[in-house]
């Protein structure tokens, strides 16, 4: 892809990737567009409002702006579902627009308007409100959440940026025009709609998903959805994420009133004057928007990306218990201002944009209806909530509390406000009146603790139900297979059959112990069972015969009556465990042992198959160790397969041996399987030799899997954490099959991380080793995928994942990075980022996100860097 | 038995002639071969079944372990022009429940692309 200038300009200072930098500048001037104005109106509303009204009245505009944007909601999602967005966006920014020129020219005359103080602050609540909530909205649609933890910091000082401009314009024309900064704020949202323009120009290029629909809505005809107030409650509160979003942000509004009343409580002590007000607001936000704009711009990523986003959420509330502490046992200016200055920098940098990154993954549909209830009414209605209870608990109780100490009066009369009254009444009611306050304070800052302790376990909740919400976003793509066939398929019965179906012609014998074993397991398809129970010129006609098209028919002893399996197999039991049934066979089987030919195949296979229907201890059995080492496949299998039933210790060396040969393998890793723990310990003997065959010994993890038991789970993890590392795939994928049967096999955490870290470097030194020059041809080579090495490598470090966390999370997490969109590999890092431990986290994440090539090899050599530190050199 | 490969859209066809069974293995196994081509990277697998008369439990065991090792590694087997004889088979032992079988090779191939 060719990087733009813009790109190279911004990639200095965030991490961007190609093709992002448009959007990106287009969200930051919109943003930018929106927050100047607001921080002009925001400070000549709170100046207004507390000179003619006083701050003993500031619930009842948290309480009017709650009712009046509850209607607004009210009316918005409706016209949200019939108006196409950007039409909306417009007619929104238009309507604030004139708005904005009206009240200007009502300020003007206010003398004659009391009320604007009040309608304005309505009014300034309703511009955030409803601009600031399209504006989230629409960058929740454009990034996934991925994109967005790398971006949002940016797009969001945007807004942070002019929200400084404003203020310090504020602050600079506060004492000279107060009544001009209307006018300005009216000036800048002009250019905002020339930017949602462009904005819109360029997701119609792209095709946004939300473009798409509302085409095929168009195409379709469809009326627009009836969306009131009611169906978003309704969303909210029939979903349990959205439902602990709505209570972190009722908790976050709340506990933001008690902050903010606190605050402006103290600056009312100290300043009187109108226009001396407004600057000092103008200022003190700009002050307050600078940190956050620098936090957004060069930490908000940064943090968010070390933390994860469960304990960025933390931070802010953290922070705001320490300042709530502090404020209560000393309500002075300093104190105000600190926690002012924490919640104004991390409220609108930190806990926002994290705050905005839990919307991201909700579906589209749910996201509007959630937002526009949620953002617009519910945090108002929660300020509301707060002022309602400012004022139920603090007015009735302030008189009842005792006077301030000494040491308190002598601070308030430090305090500018205060000195300049000369008259000695007038001095004494605002010495009551600044007692009055600071108790007020005090008494908010219990109650800001109480709901901070609430908004942080509310967090951790959302927290973990948004890594449920991420896991829900992507699919499994495929499942162990060996898993699958098993639940599936009774293997067994499968190969009976087949077998069954062989032995018929090569012999009669045969066949019929083959029949025996299907009555004996009682997995007989309906044919087959008619087969045997009937009589054979009945059955010739109409089973088996016809079923496989063949000429030939059964041979099974005729019999008029039904067989019973029970009887059946007590029969054949008792008359094989006769001494002289054995004494007879005897120089049979003797004489079919020693031939070897091909002629007498068929005899050796015979006897090989009618030992397992022998008694264990019988003296004919002595003779299957001979036959385990037939030369001939055939025989080896019946032999491998009568051993699996009379599982005799002595069989066990040449079972293990029969794992080399690939034609024998199977059969004998199904006789081994059937031994259960009892053979562990012969196995590790030999999955631990070096000297063995490396087939063999990849074989005897296979069968260790199979058996699948926490032994079995420790002796290929001391293998795994022994060997020298020659066959770490088999037994990585051996655990793994163990883990995907048996999730209750747990395995050491300290041998799986160290043998991840080491599963890491090798993938790194392998991507150098292949990507690591300048060939063109190198870099061509991998636009077709990466290399099996690296392909194997990284299925290692994730089966090794699978060991310590939720296997399905990290399989679903795998599988879309190797296979899925660029949308789902964003999810399943995200999945992972939320999953893993941070020391994991800090060396995966980076070598799995989409980059370059160059980057990729970039962070490989940072990464192998990385393990040369002293805490890695175990890797 | 016999098995030559050839490939087609990046899906490996093995052509398989003669019977699948334990005493006709000489050189190499269809399960060995099978994996031979995911360690290249292939994971698209079609097994063609025109040729191949019958096949007793080793065959059964090697279509088996070549599907699992296949679909582990997030590709897919299927199975082409098998017969109808051995259709039957595959469906009275409920193999079908779990192998994708076709009649038509090129049917075969279009389902591998329209996953």
């Amino acid at each position: 892809m060719v990087k733009s200038r813009l790109y190279r300009i911004l990639s200095r200072i965030i991490d961007i990737r190609p093709g992002e930098e448009i959007i990106a500048s287009l969200l930051f001037l919109y943003f930018f567009f929106i927050m100047f104005p607001y921080y002009i109106i925001k400070p000549y509303r709170d100046a207004k409002y507390i000179i003619k009204e006083g701050s003993e009245y500031l619930p009842i505009a948290y309480l009017t702006t709650a009712i009046v944007v509850g209607i607004v909601v009210a009316f918005y999602s409706r016209l949200q579902a019939r108006v196409p967005r950007r039409v909306l966006i417009i007619l929104c920014l238009v309507f604030f627009m004139v708005t904005c020129l009206i009240s200007q020219r009502l300020f003007v005359k206010e003398e004659k308007f009391i009320w604007m103080p009040l309608v304005f602050w309505v009014w300034a609540n309703l511009f955030i409100v409803v601009l600031g909530t399209q504006f989230w909205i629409l960058a929740n649609d454009v990034f996934n959440p991925r994109e967005a933890k790398r971006l949002i910091g940016f797009f969001g000082s945007g807004g942070l940026l002019g929200g400084i401009f404003g203020a310090l314009l504020t602050g600079f024309l506060g004492r000279k025009d107060p009544d001009l900064l209307l006018l300005i704020a009216f000036g800048i949202l002009i250019l905002s709609i020339f930017v949602v323009n462009l904005i819109f120009i360029w997701q119609r290029r792209k095709g946004s998903p939300d473009d798409k629909a509302e085409k095929k809505d168009k195409e379709k005809g469809a009326e627009p959805a009836k969306v009131g107030f009611i169906d978003c409650f309704n969303t909210v509160r029939k979903n349990n994420y959205l439902t602990l979003l709505a209570v972190v942000v009722i908790l976050t509004f709340v506990v933001a009133t008690f902050i903010d009343y606190q605050s402006k409580t103290v600056i009312d002590i100290h300043e009187e004057r109108m226009d001396e007000m407004t600057s000092l607001f103008g200022y003190f936000h700009a002050a307050l928007l600078g940190l956050p704009f620098l936090i957004s711009m060069f930490m908000t990523g940064g943090i968010i990306k070390r933390f994860g986003i469960r304990l960025t959420l933390l931070l802010f509330p953290l922070l705001l218990l320490l300042c709530a502490f502090g404020i209560g046992i000393w309500p002075v200016f300093g104190w105000a201002l600190a926690i002012k200055t924490s919640d104004k920098s991390l409220s609108f940098s930190l806990n926002q944009f994290t705050r905005e990154l839990l919307y991201i993954p909700i579906s589209p549909e749910l996201k509007y209806k959630a937002k526009v209830f949620i953002d617009m009414f519910l945090n108002r209605f929660a300020k509301g909530l707060g002022a309602l209870i400012l004022m139920i608990f603090l007015i009735p109780f302030f008189r009842d509390f005792t006077q301030p100490s000494v040491m308190q009066k002598a601070e308030v009369f430090d305090k500018p406000g205060v000195l300049e009254t000369t008259d000695e009444s007038q001095r004494i009611d605002e010495l009551e009146l600044v007692d009055k306050r600071i108790r007020r304070v005090r008494f908010a800052s219990a109650f800001s603790v109480i709901f901070i302790f609430a908004w942080v376990f509310f967090n951790i909740k959302v927290s973990k139900e948004y890594t449920k919400i991420v896991k829900d976003k992507i699919k499994i793509k495929w499942d162990r297979a060996d898993r699958m066939v098993a639940e599936k398929l009774d293997v067994d019965y499968t190969k009976l059959v087949f077998d069954t179906i062989e032995s018929r012609n090569r012999s009669s014998i045969l066949y019929a112990m083959h029949i025996f074993d299907l009555i004996k397991q009682d997995k007989l398809t309906p044919e087959v069972k008619k087969l045997i129970s009937y009589k054979s010129d009945e059955v010739k006609a109409s089973s088996l015969g016809g079923l496989f098209e063949s000429g030939e028919t059964a041979l099974l002893p005729e019999t008029d009556e039904i067989i019973s399996e029970d009887v059946l197999g007590k029969e054949i039991g008792e008359i094989m465990s006769l001494d002289v049934y054995q004494e007879v066979m005897k120089s049979y089987v003797e004489n079919a042992l020693r031939d070897e030919g091909v002629e007498s195949e068929t005899a050796r296979m015979e006897v090989a198959k009618a030992i397992g229907l022998m008694e264990s201890e019988s003296p004919l059995a002595e003779k299957l160790g001979e036959l385990l080492w037939d030369a001939s496949p055939e025989v080896s299998k019946y032999a491998l397969e009568s051993a699996a039933k009379l599982r005799k210790k002595e069989y066990v060396p040449a079972l293990i041996k029969k794992l080399f040969n690939p034609i024998t393998r199977e059969d004998a890793s199904v006789a081994l399987e059937k031994y259960g723990d009892r053979v562990i310990g012969a196995l590790s003997d030999y999955l631990s030799d070096r000297d063995e065959d490396i087939e063999l010994r990849k074989g005897t993890a296979s069968v260790l899997a199979r058996i699948g038991t926490q032994d079995a789970g420790d002796c290929l993890m001391w293998e795994l954490e022994e060997g020298k590392g020659e066959i770490d795939t088999e037994l990585i994928d051996a655990l793994d099959r163990i883990r995907s049967e048996k999730p209750g096999v747990q395995f050491r955490e300290d041998i799986v991380e160290t043998k991840i870290l080491r599963e890491i470097k090798k993938y790194c030194l392998t991507f150098i080793k292949h990507f690591g020059t300048k060939s063109k041809r190198k870099k061509a080579e991998m636009t077709k995928g990466l290399p099996e090495e690296l392909n194997v490598s990284l299925m290692n470090v994730f089966k090794l994942f699978g060991f310590i966390y939720l296997r399905e999370d990290i399989m679903r997490a795998y599988q879309n990075i190797q296979v899925g969109t660029k949308d789902s590999v964003d999810y399943a890092i995200e999945l992972l980022d939320n999953t893993l431990k941070k020391e994991m986290r800090e060396i995966v994440i980076p070598l799995m996100e989409d980059l370059a090539l160059d980057e990729r090899v970039k962070r490989c050599r940072n990464c192998l860097k990385d393990f040369s530190r002293p805490n890695r050199k175990n890797a | 038995m016999e098995i030559n490969a050839r490939e087609k859209e990046d899906i490996v066809i093995f052509d398989i002639e003669g019977e699948i069974r334990r005493s006709d293995i000489s050189d190499i196994t269809l399960h060995q071969l099978v994996k031979n081509q995911l360690d290249s990277g292939k994971r698209n697998i079609l097994l063609n079944f025109q040729n191949v008369e019958f096949i007793d439990s080793f065959g059964v065991g090697e279509i088996l372990a070549s599907y699992i090792s296949t679909n582990n590694l997030g590709g897919k087997m299927k199975i082409a022009k098998i017969s109808k004889k051995l259709y039957l088979v595959f469906q009275v032992t409920m193999l079908t429940k779990v192998l994708e079988i076709f009649d038509d090779e090129e049917v075969a191939l279009d389902s591998f692309n329209k996953e």
